[in-house]
């Protein structure tokens, strides 16, 4: 067809009630091989079956390099002829790691099986089916709407579980198809609907979507509005039709999401380097040793017959090539083969022991912590940027109406809702309670309608809104595009004002009980630049009102001149923002006939006009909401989650840069950074452009988008923020919070972590190094994509301070621990090369080696990733300083490892000279040093396992918290411990602790 | 007041992103409280103060000190006794020897060294030979050898381990002992005699069994069909190794020290760790209570000089040493110890004087466990 060329990524093409065409191009696999064009709707999140497990588990396995270096090492050993030690040597441990590997990974997807979308019902819907929707149905695959019951096929959804925005959006179908398919027999009409869809091929883009519909001969445009996305909830709307278009894992939702990036942890990255520097240590290593059993062959040999004569003609070149491997294979044992897969247990265990805290339960909606992604847990211990979301992060995002101002007056009281005694609103047949407001003046004014402001105010409260109402056991619900406006009109219905309908052209409200319509005649839009928005209405009486609700600032300037009470509004608004409360200022004028005659020929004709039409709209709005009379101020409260302001401030002590991203107003989100211990009541705020060395930024979205754009700014900005207690963001967009985490991360080498709770944090919570999700109300899309989930912003501080302290002190630990008896192993076979020959004579037996690393000493440092403490989780909290160890990557970072390494370069020397000292005197065969060597590594190890096994937990002292921990984790020779240890501990005491101590005592 | 979308959005049943939410039996998901889930296993924490290191680096000053001093005292009371007959030096009686001799001669060159004791060696003497320069730990030598032959395995001792290339056959017989160790077998001969102040020579007497180590003599080394006494019989199709003089079955008439399980050839099979190294020879025992094994005096080593160390610079030597409960001489440990000690003893003395002089702050720290 010609229009493939017009559309060239048009290549999806759905056939409606066409199931044997689809069938047989179902989507199979097979082992890594897929073949066919469209998935099923069942969404498997598991990847191995019992027959592929094994090849696909192995080859998956054999893509690491380090299991790849060791099958070639066994390789290696199997020919005879550089076999310095035998093949099961090293093929016990390889095969140990890959069945643990194994095991791990069959766990993980097993776990993965309950996981995410249950599929049950939905399972059999293919793409080309015509789906009917009810009511509140989930849509269970990506439809393309072809008529809806409501008029003109219009039908709403709620896609809060997609993008987090709670309000409704309408969707429409193509005229053609609601015209042709509506009616009596619509399913017969239905059933022989016979289009053809081309469109793109499946993709994750939400906000788009091309295709064309041939049907009848014609073609018809297909858009974004037509679609129905997988995930999204019918609301509004009895029933509509659809034809699935893309399903399964090719719905848009799916294509979004489950992509998590594999983040790799600093402390990894390191570790790989240094990985990387023992294998080329080892292969400079041996080859200077093949020199030297070049050299040895050259000059001894030939004079000592009774080997020479071994060597069978062959050149020195060639056996110092073959000592070369030999010596390979020999200190292949340096190569932490199980670190890998030791990392990756002890990442595992502490992700249990996170889901496991009981101390980050809550009860409220029975979620514990959940860590999802295993791999990050050490850089929990090292974040130095919080980037947070505000509201449903540090708020509860429950927002209440609790005061207000009307007249003069403020009514209601800012107590705490443990004192709260509700008001008795028996009266009022709508209330469906929840209301937190508590002042029996107001209500009793407003029942003997004794003040008209008051009753206005309501009025205004129940009009001005953009709200839709929804009718369930003779209540009305609401559903609004924004918290603050739901609460507002709730609670002007639990005070008698209640909204119940609206249409196009009308409000209907209950007065007290008195039924009243008013007429709309022109809704005025809140936009984020005007911050405010109004209703035209033509009141019962006939009247022409403007009800103005808006931001204060806003508001209060469009008021008529010299306005009464304007002293103790400012004061009520003072008082409120005090509180933390939001505010609202409240207006109405009223407008003669002749000004809304003109003024509604101007709106129609800037509807028709061309050029920046908002501007225009504007405009002309403003024209309109001008001379108000102030009604009052509501003032509503977002409350702060419990604890929030503690854990910032032990954050803060923690040395964590906590910045705040919001989308709120700049004054709202300073009440809220006080409120939140963000910002100390003495601190000096930097606003926007003036940038100086101040104490708190707070910098509002053009600076921003400047910031994010320029490279150089960046920086400097980053650079400010480092001398400022915080950061404070205000009306930042979603796609901002990620530039701002990208930009930190950019300019500063510290971890980063994001946390929220809504979908319009996802961006900022996949850009993190770490992404915290919270269990919110705004749906799950955050916790979807985020490493963590946590259910309280308060346990965030137990998940830094307590568990990431612990896994990056056990991790280092371990990882440092780990290289030292690898290498400290097989450093000692350099130093006996000296003494044979350089002929790669193992100094172990092989039996040794082989369990050296799976049986002798994987058990006890194993054990002391699990469970080893530093500090009890008391003390990390109370001191938050100590945190800042992992800020400063104290405990494994390039010197801490060559100290290691070095550290393991002498004990193998201690291991090696000691026993020969010892026993070089005496008859001293070669079976007898092996086995004193072996037995000397065995006392270390085994002296660990008893202290990991009874001590559990080999605390020092919390003032000799630093690098001297490895010294004393691994003690290397019998009589050489107490000593080491104890010289360097007491040497540590005596430096550290008076910096500490201040430290502490501060 | 909930927002009343959300509520809506919790009753659709079958969309269960969120587990727990819309289910009728909801399942409680609070974590156990356990000590191991909730990381509380018992652990002991010492916290390190001045007060418990510094006693404890004197008490292992104090503990290594004596035990260091014990032992170099007991190793100096060990006499030992070395003399190097590889016949180097134009004035050594084994010059001769050791210029004229290779594997290949066949008469037996013997030489004569004199020497004193100046102490009398008490009780059980050991006499090693001791051999410098020689690599018996060499890769390929310590392998060139077959376990299962010397275990007594008939198949083996007809079809030696490759491991032995090349002294696995000589003229299409196999070797047995195979393998370039046992081909390289130490064959010096050593004679002591004790020469009376009157000039009369007594030939010191020797114990050559016990000088293995009992597991290799009973079981790893066994001769082939144990049961068949005739050691010439039970080796009839082998050859001996291309260095030795004599047959591996008539390494001793003893029918208990023949063939495999000859203590010598044991002795040696069981290679040496380092390059320089000493083997047992031979025990001289004591006789009783009231004259000492060797007395002071003149003795004479007659060497029959069989073993060729020249080409590699090697040395030759024979040790006699006395032996105490801690082994032989064996200065390294008690100087190890002494040192160790003396280092913990000064660092806990100047560690005092630090924590005297600028330790009177509060140490005890105040950390709730």
């Amino acid at each position: 067809m010609m229009f493939y060329d017009l559309f060239s990524g048009v290549k999806w093409e759905v056939r409606a009630n066409d199931h044997y065409f689809h069938q047989s191009c179902r989507r199979k696999s097979f082992l890594c091989f897929r073949w066919g064009r469209y998935a099923d709707n069942v969404v498997r999140s598991y990847k191995y079956t019992p027959l592929t497990f094994l090849p696909l588990n192995l080859y998956e396995q054999f893509q690491r390099v380090a299991n790849l270096f060791f099958l070639l090492i066994v390789i290696l050993q199997s020919v005879p002829i550089i076999a310095t030690i035998p093949w099961y040597s090293t093929m016990l441990p390889l095969l140990f790691v890959l069945l643990v590997r194994g095991c791990k990974d069959l766990a993980t997807d097993l776990v993965s099986l309950s996981f995410f979308f249950k599929t049950v019902k939905w399972k059999d819907v293919r793409v080309g089916d015509i789906l009917q929707v009810h009511k509140d149905q989930v849509i269970p695959a990506d439809l393309l709407l072809l008529c809806s019951t409501e008029p003109h096929s219009l039908c709403y959804v709620e896609t809060a579980d997609i993008d987090g925005e709670t309000n409704l959006k309408f969707r429409q179908a193509l005229s053609v198809t609601h015209t042709e398919l509506n009616g009596d027999s619509v399913k017969q009409n239905l059933a022989a609907f016979d289009g053809i869809v081309w469109c793109e091929k499946p993709n994750g883009n939400l906000h788009s979507f091309k295709g064309e519909l041939h049907w009848k001969g014609e073609r018809h445009l297909l858009d974004t509005d037509h679609l129905l996305l997988r995930g999204t909830v019918l609301r509004n709307t009895d029933i509509a039709y659809g034809l699935a278009i893309y399903t399964g894992s090719d719905s848009k939702i799916l294509q979004n999401c489950g992509k998590l990036k594999l983040k790799n942890t600093q402390v990894e990255m390191l570790l790989n380097k240094t990985v990387l520097v023992i294998l080329l240590f080892m292969i400079t290593t041996a080859l200077l040793l093949a020199v030297g059993a070049g050299l040895f062959e050259h000059r001894v040999s030939p004079k000592y017959d009774v080997v020479s004569v071994l060597q069978r003609d062959s050149s020195p070149a060639y056996l110092g090539f073959i000592t070369f491997w030999g010596y390979i294979i020999l200190l292949s044992p340096s190569m932490p083969m199980s670190l890998y897969i030791t990392f990756e247990v002890i990442h595992m265990v502490h992700c249990l022991l996170i889901g496991w805290d009981i101390e980050m339960y809550w009860e409220d909606n029975n979620s514990p912590a959940q860590a999802r992604t295993t791999t990050l847990n050490e850089e929990l211990g090292q974040v130095g940027h919080l980037l947070s979301d505000k509201t449903g992060t540090l708020t509860q995002n429950r927002l209440l109406f609790r005061q207000c101002f009307i007249a003069g007056h403020i009514y209601g009281l800012l107590i705490s809702l443990m004192l709260f005694s509700p008001l008795d609103l028996s009266w009022n047949r709508f209330s469906c309670g929840g209301l937190k407001f508590s002042d029996q003046r107001l209500v009793d004014k407003l029942r003997e309608r004794s003040s008209p402001e008051c009753q206005e105010f309501f009025t205004a409260l129940a009009l001005c809104h953009t709200v839709m109402s929804e009718w369930r056991d003779g209540l009305p619900h609401y559903q609004a595009a924004s918290p603050d406006e739901e609460a507002l009109v709730c609670a002007a219905r639990e005070l008698g004002w209640v909204f119940l309908s609206r249409t196009r052209e009308t409000l209907t409200i209950s007065e007290m009980g008195l039924t009243r319509n008013y007429q709309l005649l022109a809704l005025l839009d809140f936009t984020s630049k005007r911050r405010r928005m109004s209703v035209l209405v033509r009141d019962p009486g006939g009247q022409l009102k403007l009800y103005c609700k808006g931001a204060d600032i806003v508001v209060l300037e469009r008021l008529q001149r010299d306005w009464p009470l304007q002293e103790s509004t400012e004061r009520a608004l003072e008082l409120f923002a005090q509180g933390c409360l939001r505010t609202l200022c409240v207006a109405v004028r009223s407008v003669p006939e002749a000004l809304w005659t003109e003024w509604s020929r101007t709106l129609s004709q800037a509807g028709t006009s061309t050029g920046n039409q908002e501007t225009v709209l504007e405009e002309i709005y403003d024209q309109m909401e001008k001379d108000l009379t102030l009604l009052g101020v509501t003032a509503i409260e977002d409350r702060l989650q419990e604890g929030v302001p503690e854990t910032i401030a032990t954050l803060r002590r923690a040395g964590l840069k906590v910045w705040v991203l919001t989308g709120d107003k700049t004054e709202t989100a300073v009440n809220v950074g006080y409120a939140c211990k963000l910002m100390d009541p003495d601190t000096i705020l930097i606003q926007g452009e003036e940038l100086r060395s101040e104490n708190t930024v707070y910098i509002s979205t053009k600076i921003l988008s400047k910031m994010t754009k320029a490279p150089e700014w960046g920086a400097k900005f980053v650079a400010l923020s480092d001398q400022c207690q915080s950061v404070l963001c205000c009306r930042v967009t979603p796609a901002q919070k990620a530039e701002v985490v990208e930009m930190v991360r950019k300019h500063s080498t510290s971890i980063t972590m994001a946390i929220g709770d809504g979908a319009n944090d996802v961006n900022m919570i996949k850009t993190a190094h770490i992404g915290v999700g919270l269990c919110g109300v705004e749906g799950s899309q955050a916790v979807q994509n985020a490493d963590f989930a946590l259910a309280q912003f308060r346990f965030l501080r137990r998940l830094l301070l307590v568990h990431g302290h612990w896994s990056y002190y056990r991790i280092c630990i371990l990882l440092r621990y780990f290289l030292y008896k690898t290498t400290a192993f097989a450093l000692v076979h350099i130093w006996y090369s000296f003494y044979n020959g350089f002929s790669a004579q193992p100094m172990y037996e092989s039996w040794f080696i082989s369990l050296y690393t799976t049986l002798y000493t994987s058990l006890p440092i194993q054990c002391m990733g699990f469970f080893e403490q530093d500090v009890s989780a008391k003390s990390c909290l109370c001191w938050p300083e100590i945190y800042s160890i992992g800020q400063k990557e104290q405990l494994f970072n390039p010197l801490v490892l060559a100290i290691t390494l070095l550290y393991s370069v002498y004990t193998s020397i201690i291991l090696f000279f000691i026993p020969m000292g010892i026993l070089q005197y005496s008859a001293l065969d070669y079976q007898t040093l092996a086995v004193t060597v072996q037995t000397s590594y065995n006392f270390v190890s085994y002296s660990v396992a008893a202290v990991v096994f009874s001590l559990v937990a080999f605390f020092l002292s919390t003032l000799a918290l630093h690098s001297t921990r490895l010294f004393t984790a691994s003690p290397k020779d019998y009589f050489f411990l107490g000593i080491h240890v104890c010289r360097l501990i007491i040497v540590h005491v005596k430096n550290i602790s008076p910096k500490e101590e201040m430290h502490l005592i501060k | 007041m909930m927002a009343s979308s959300y509520s809506a959005k919790e009753e659709d049943g079958h969309h269960s992103g969120s587990a727990g939410l819309g289910g009728t039996a909801i399942r409680t998901r609070k974590p156990d409280n356990t000590a191991f889930k909730q990381q509380r296993l018992p652990a002991w924490q010492p916290i390190l103060t001045a007060g418990t290191v510094l006693p404890a680096f004197f008490i292992i000053g104090l503990i290594f000190i004596p035990i260091g001093i014990g032992l170099f005292v007991t190793s100096n009371n060990i006499k030992e006794f070395e003399i190097d007959y590889t016949g180097t030096d134009m004035s050594s009686p084994c010059f001769n020897c050791s210029q004229s001799f290779s594997w290949n001669s066949t008469t037996p060159c013997r030489c004569v060294l004199f020497f004193s004791l100046d102490q009398p060696f008490e009780s059980n003497v050991f006499m090693y030979y001791g051999l410098s320069n020689f690599y018996q730990n060499h890769r390929r030598y310590v392998k060139s050898r077959d376990d299962s032959q010397l275990n007594g395995d008939e198949r083996s001792l007809k079809e030696p381990s490759k491991e032995c290339e090349p002294y696995r056959t000589n003229e299409n017989k196999p070797i047995a002992p195979c393998g370039a160790i046992a081909n390289s077998m130490f064959n010096d001969t050593l004679d002591l005699f004790y020469i009376d102040p009157n000039g009369t020579q007594t030939q010191i007497p020797f114990i050559k069994k016990g000088i293995a180590w009992w597991t290799d003599k009973h079981v790893k080394f066994r001769n082939p069909s144990s049961s068949n006494p005739n050691l010439t019989a039970v080796f009839i199709d082998t050859a001996k190794p291309v260095n030795w003089r004599k047959p591996v079955y008539e390494l001793d008439t003893d029918p208990e020290n023949n063939g495999f399980i000859n203590e010598d050839f044991i002795v040696w099979m069981r290679t040496a760790a380092l390059p320089t190294f000493r083997k047992l020879y031979r025990i001289i025992q004591k006789k009783n209570n009231m004259t000492p094994t060797l007395p002071r005096g003149n003795y004479s080593l007659e060497v029959t000089y069989n073993y060729p160390v020249r080409s590699f610079e090697g040395r030759k030597r024979m040790i006699l040493s006395t032996i105490s409960w801690m082994g032989g001489k064996n200065p390294f440990l008690g100087i190890a110890y002494i040192t160790v000690g003396s280092i913990c003893f000064f660092l806990g003395v100047v560690l005092l004087f630090i924590h005297h002089k600028y330790g009177n702050r509060n140490n005890s720290s105040d950390i709730p466990n």
